[in-house]
């Protein structure tokens, strides 16, 4: 038992024996002790009456003896147990202590001042304790002397340095006037042992080398270091399992020594500091320090909480980057109240209604009555919503996403409606059924009545558009390329492409004089020598099947295209240079090769419908030529497609459309650019031809996807308005084998025929 | 189960009447028909009735009329639909149905037929694709065979049936002529004759769509796709000396008649686009309708178009007829057949619209006699009979399986019809009263 416990025990046993009254001893002592005892009691309960509530403490055994006879009887109890802990904790140390307690316990009574008295006993045990143990005093003068150690002046003369340095030197360090310290003689090996030999605590002298001298250790320093060596305290006093001396004190000071604050006289004012000061004031009269005007203080008294201030305040926003305001709730109104006015409650038929709803469309909240809060039931989805909140805080993206709020009907368009674009075609009520194979070309004639087909089974037909019947059969050993109605109404004459052969066929389709220039120019029988520039390239000839003209060329034949005036026929093959395209000229059956050279290898060729200019495509680009000026392309047209395989002319000229075989269809518009004004990727898969209609305000595309679209594109006389272009029907009904492979419009009525690979041709009318 | 099907189908009280000769007539009684009964039901009842007066009738279908407007719901709903009241007893008109009893042989041709027209209760005049013309007596019996023509026939016309001798027709081509054909229709029918044309019409420049004749006889007049219409005399040598006499066929010693050629007395020009069909009803008026999208009423005594409905489609046909002969019937290039009525002021929208049909229309004819039907025939094949009184086609004849080109009523209550099948076809037996 160490001394603290035994007092921290002691002090607590003095406040139970107090708490619990001095009943306790009634048991030990006899009866006749117990009245004076019982009297003493009551004296001390009136005492502390008198006194009033000095502390918590007493008022509890106020209380306490205040209370009934059982819980008396529980006091009894409880103390019984107290004095037999007590009695078994005491068994090891000496009995007086408990003899003392007691003592104290009385003296207590007597001393009428439970604690003041027991306060003093206690420090007098704690002095007569700390008296007692000598032990440490010893250990404060082993402190003192480490210490005094610490103070002795170093006389090394060396300072802190490695002694190697002087390994080799005569001398040690330096004397304060900075003369070498010569090293002493150092006594040879002999000489030590002899000295060991007369003096028997020569063992115990060690060279000190920093200070060059030597020392004898004294008793107690070879004691000290023996207890070194065997890993022990140096000091052989040193007890390293003292006991814990708890120097603070555990009992209240009721009185501090003195709480009186640091008086003013103390107070030494810095000068820098008034000078500082002064120079300040003075700055401020001089008027070269602004003072900022004090802030009007806010209003003293009670802030007022503004419960329906906006949550989001510029502070709040400025404290956190990513403060990410909380959404605003719409204020509760009179229908959220538990008990709203009739007006606000749904009636049966609206309350079927929500049932129909959707769920998300459902109103959240169906207002009801209820006659007092009492009658309100737990609310339905309360865990449902609170899970849902638990799942939302756990899927809750943790990044803020920059979203911009764009209504997206705002991005589309303003686009007319489609009713107002009529007529276009849109539902087909006629087909051309005859050919056996894909049609690859169709062309209608000037008129309208006739339409040319060409397909692969190497037949061209005639119909009549009027009621889809087939008037003429002609057929040919090869599959057709192209077929070209002549623009003349006056010549029906068709131009056909096959492979290495372009045919002109007379139609019979004319008026007796008509027919009669027609076979004139076809049976006139003398083919003119060809040029030589062109001799290796096509060869005239009278074509024996048909009564027509042949005219053969060195490579196949891609594309073909009339002049307006029904005299020149354009024929492109894939060859580059000048050869590629070829002028043929009807009339005069000739053929010349453009007066200039073509970069790239061209697709198609198209003549301006007004203008002796012609549209050359190569596989990226559309190239503009005069035909009158031999030299460079006026125009060039960046596509910014990856293969042109198609192109058509608006009737004005100044409007160009280009279908390519990424399904992309351009709209260049020449007045305003050279790069395309619209590009409009519809199809899926390539565009294998586009038409734009001669009279009405439609373009159309096809494709291999066995679709053809149809477009509203008007273009203004206005110069400041650019075309207008308003996506219309997407015509579809070939069947999806091979795709829609031409499409044209009908010269004079909006409708659209359609040549599809299922060999079929559509007519779409409005 | 009684109680709650008395409940179900009220009970009306009905009094058939009709304006048919003796055979069809019922008693006038009110009698008490369920309220739920459709058109069939009413029929039957009426068949019915008319049975049990004479049992060896027939049953015949009947058309009903319930305040000039034929039944073709249930009679409950129809009542509802018009705001009539149930209460009193109801007069219900019925006449004959329309629709095809019979169905003649069809007469096949060597190419489509074109053109068919039933003006002439004698004989049936077709155009065909093979450039001939046909006259058939009844079906099945050629009696005539019009050539001369190089292209296909495009539209034939009886120009004077009058006499009893001799017929005259005009057949129109696609090689842009017209000719003129006489023949006495009642010769025997052993072989069909082949008949060549006396007069040759020249003029046009581009196929010969339309040809109609004036009542008289005394002229036709023809559309074409050079979008004009001419007006030809049809007499055989003129006055004034234009035909061109004597002109021997090449190549063919069996006839040596004496062809003429007419030249056009009037064009008339306005129209854009390929004039498709033409009719003369009245003296001095034509009607044409064109693939311009417009409908022209003509004045022949000024060559002036006097009436310019605008469409909004390519127009195929045109017939004017119905009631007082005014109405305009017209069907083109969409599935609708449109109904004009020129005698309302300021307006050009059609008074009726027919949409049931599923293609074109190539042909639409009013009844010479009645004032509300009128049929028309598409190229979805169908020839569909319809009555002003209701948006409904009276009956759906299905009997070619092409595009019908032509249709025509004949001698009132058959129609004949010609298409891409290459037959003509008749369905005999419309009652039209």
């Amino acid at each position: 038992m160490t001394k603290k416990s035994k007092g921290g025990k002691e002090d607590k046993k003095a406040i139970e024996t107090k708490s619990k009254s001095v009943s306790g001893k009634s048991q030990k002592q006899k009866k006749p002790v117990e009245k004076e005892v019982e009297k003493e009691v009551k004296e001390e309960e009136e005492l502390i009456q008198e006194s009033g509530t000095d502390s918590d403490y007493d008022g509890d055994s106020l209380s306490g003896s205040l209370n009934s006879d059982d819980f008396n009887s529980d006091i009894f109890e409880s103390e019984d147990d107290v004095t037999q802990g007590g009695t078994e904790e005491e068994d090891g140390g000496d009995g007086e202590s408990s003899q003392d307690e007691l003592l104290v316990h009385e003296g207590s009574i007597d001393n009428e001042d439970g604690d003041d008295g027991s306060e003093q006993i206690d420090s007098d045990n704690n002095e007569e304790e700390d008296g007692s143990d000598e032990g440490s005093d010893r250990d404060e003068a082993v402190e003192e002397s480490d210490s005094s150690e610490d103070e002795v002046a170093p006389r090394n003369t060396v300072g802190d340095v490695p002694l190697k340095w002087y390994e080799d030197e005569k001398h040690i360090g330096y004397d304060i006037t900075g003369k070498k310290i010569t090293k002493k003689e150092r006594q040879d090996k002999l000489d030590s042992f002899l000295a060991s030999m007369d003096d028997s605590k020569n063992w115990r002298k060690i060279i000190d080398d920093y200070n060059d001298e030597e020392v004898e250790l004294t008793k107690e320093e070879s004691k000290m270091v023996r207890r070194l060596l065997k890993g022990k305290a140096p000091h052989a006093d040193f007890d390293p399992y003292a006991d814990y001396v708890d120097w603070f004190k555990w009992t209240d000071a009721i009185h501090p020594l003195s709480s009186a604050p640091e008086p003013k006289r103390r107070f030494i004012p810095s000068i820098w500091e008034a000078k500082k000061v002064v120079k300040l004031v003075r700055g401020i009269r001089m008027g070269l320090i602004k003072v900022a005007k004090p802030e009007e203080e806010p209003e003293e008294g009670p802030v007022p909480y503004l419960l329906w201030e906006p949550a989001s305040t510029s502070d709040q926003k400025n404290k956190n980057l990513t403060y990410i305001p909380p959404p605003k709730l719409k204020l509760p109104g009179h229908e959220e109240s538990y008990n709203p006015s009739l007006e606000y409650i749904p009636t049966e038929e609206e309350k079927a209604s929500y049932e129909l709803m959707f769920e998300e469309d459902r109103p959240k909240l169906i207002p009801t009555r209820f006659t007092s809060l009492r009658s309100i039931p737990a609310y339905g989805n309360a865990l449902k919503e609170s899970f849902e909140r638990c799942l939302d805080l756990y899927l809750c993206p943790r990044i803020r996403k920059k979203r911009i709020n764009i209504d997206p009907e705002s991005l589309k368009p303003k686009l007319p409606s489609r009713k107002d674009l009529r007529p276009y075609p849109n539902s087909c009520y006629l087909e051309y059924k005859g050919h056996t194979g894909a049609v690859t070309s169709i062309s209608t004639d000037s008129s309208g009545q006739w339409i040319a087909s060409g397909s692969t089974d190497g037949s061209v037909r005639i119909w009549e558009v009027e009621t889809g019947r087939c008037l003429k059969v002609w057929q040919f050993d090869e599959a057709i390329k192209f077929v070209a109605w002549n623009p003349l109404s006056s010549l029906p004459v068709l131009a056909i492409a096959m492979g290495r052969d372009l045919f002109f066929l007379n139609t019979e389709l004319g008026n007796d004089e008509e027919q009669e220039v027609i076979k004139e120019m076809f049976h006139s029988g003398n083919i003119p020598e060809p040029e030589a520039s062109v001799a290796a390239i096509v060869t005239w000839l009278q074509d024996e099947l048909y009564g027509g003209i042949k005219i053969r060329h060195f490579k196949n034949i891609s594309s073909i295209d009339w002049h307006r005036k029904g005299d020149y026929l354009s024929t492109v093959m894939a060859s580059g240079e000048t050869r590629g395209v070829v002028l043929h000229q009807l009339s005069k059956k000739k053929t010349q090769r453009l007066p200039f050279k073509i970069r790239g290898l061209p697709v198609c060729t198209l003549f301006h419908p007004s203008l002796s200019y012609i549209f050359v495509a190569t596989r990226k680009d559309v190239r503009v030529y005069n035909l009158l000026k031999t030299g460079l392309a006026t125009k060039k047209l960046e596509t910014g497609m990856r293969e042109i395989s198609s192109m058509a002319i608006h009737p004005g000229g100044d409007n160009l459309i280009v279908g390519s075989k990424e399904g992309k269809m351009c709209w260049f518009d020449m007045d305003l650019s050279s790069k395309p004004y619209k590009t409009l990727k519809n199809h899926p898969k390539d565009i294998t031809n586009v038409a734009v209609h001669r009279s009405y305000p439609l373009f159309a595309s096809c494709s291999e996807d066995s679709t053809a679209y149809v477009f509203h594109g008007k273009v203004y006389n206005d110069l400041n308005q650019n075309p207008l272009i308003v996506p219309l029907e997407i015509l579809r009904g070939h069947s999806i084998k091979g795709g829609v492979l031409d499409c044209k419009f009908h010269p004079r009525q909006p409708w659209l025929f359609t040549a599809g690979a299922d060999s079929i041709i559509k007519l779409y009318c409005h | 189960m009684d109680v709650d099907g008395e409940d179900v189908s009220r009970r009306l009280h009905v009094k058939f009447v009709t304006k048919l000769d003796s055979p069809f007539k019922v008693p006038v009684n009110s009698v008490a028909i369920p309220s739920n009964v459709t058109r069939l039901g009413l029929s039957s009842i009426v068949n019915s009735i008319i049975q049990s007066d004479n049992p060896e009738w027939k049953t015949e279908p009947f058309d009903f009329l319930i305040d000039g407007e034929l039944i073709r719901m249930s009679l409950e709903e129809f009542l509802l639909a018009k705001g009539i009241s149930a209460e009193r007893t109801l007069e219900i008109e019925y006449i004959r149905a329309v629709t095809p009893r019979k169905e003649e042989e069809p007469s096949l041709h060597d190419d489509w037929v074109s053109a068919v027209n039933g003006s002439s209760p004698r004989f049936i005049l077709t155009g065909c694709y093979d450039g001939l013309g046909r006259v058939w007596s009844s079906a099945g019996s050629c009696s005539h065979i019009l050539e001369g023509h190089s292209g296909a026939i495009s539209s034939v016309a009886v120009v004077n049936s009058k006499d009893a001798e001799t017929v005259t027709v005009a057949t129109a081509s696609k090689d842009r002529t017209l000719r003129l054909f006489k023949f006495d229709a009642d010769e025997s029918v052993d072989s069909s004759t082949r008949v060549t044309a006396y007069k040759i019409l020249r003029g046009h420049k581009a196929s010969v769509q339309s040809v109609s004749a004036q009542k008289s006889g005394d002229m036709v007049c023809s559309s074409s796709w050079d979008c004009t219409i001419n007006l030809w005399n049809t007499n055989q040598s003129t006055s004034e000396g234009e035909s061109v006499p004597l002109k021997k066929r090449k190549g063919n010693n069996q006839a040596d008649e004496s062809q003429s050629e007419g030249e056009a007395v009037t064009t008339l020009v306005g129209h854009t686009q390929c004039v498709s069909s033409v009719v003369w009803p009245e003296h001095d008026v034509i009607y044409s309708a064109s693939w311009d999208h417009s409908v022209r009423r003509w004045d022949v005594e000024t060559g002036k178009d006097s009436l310019n409905l605008f469409c909004g489609k390519a127009l195929n046909t045109i017939d004017v007829g119905g009631e007082g002969s005014a109405l305009i019937a017209a069907g083109g290039s969409d599935p609708i057949l449109r109904v004009w009525d020129p005698r309302k002021p300021g307006t050009s929208a059609p008074v009726f619209q027919f949409s049931s049909h599923s293609s074109w229309i190539s042909a639409c004819k009013w009844h010479r006699s009645s004032w509300y039907h009128l049929l028309s025939a598409s190229y979805d094949g169908k020839i569909m009979l319809w009555d002003l009184r209701t948006a409904w086609p009276l009956s759906i004849i299905e009997t070619h399986n092409d595009k019908v080109l032509s249709a025509d009523w004949w001698k009132g209550e058959n129609v004949i019809s010609g298409g891409a099948d290459s037959n003509l076809r008749i369905s005999s037996g419309i009652a039209i009263s």
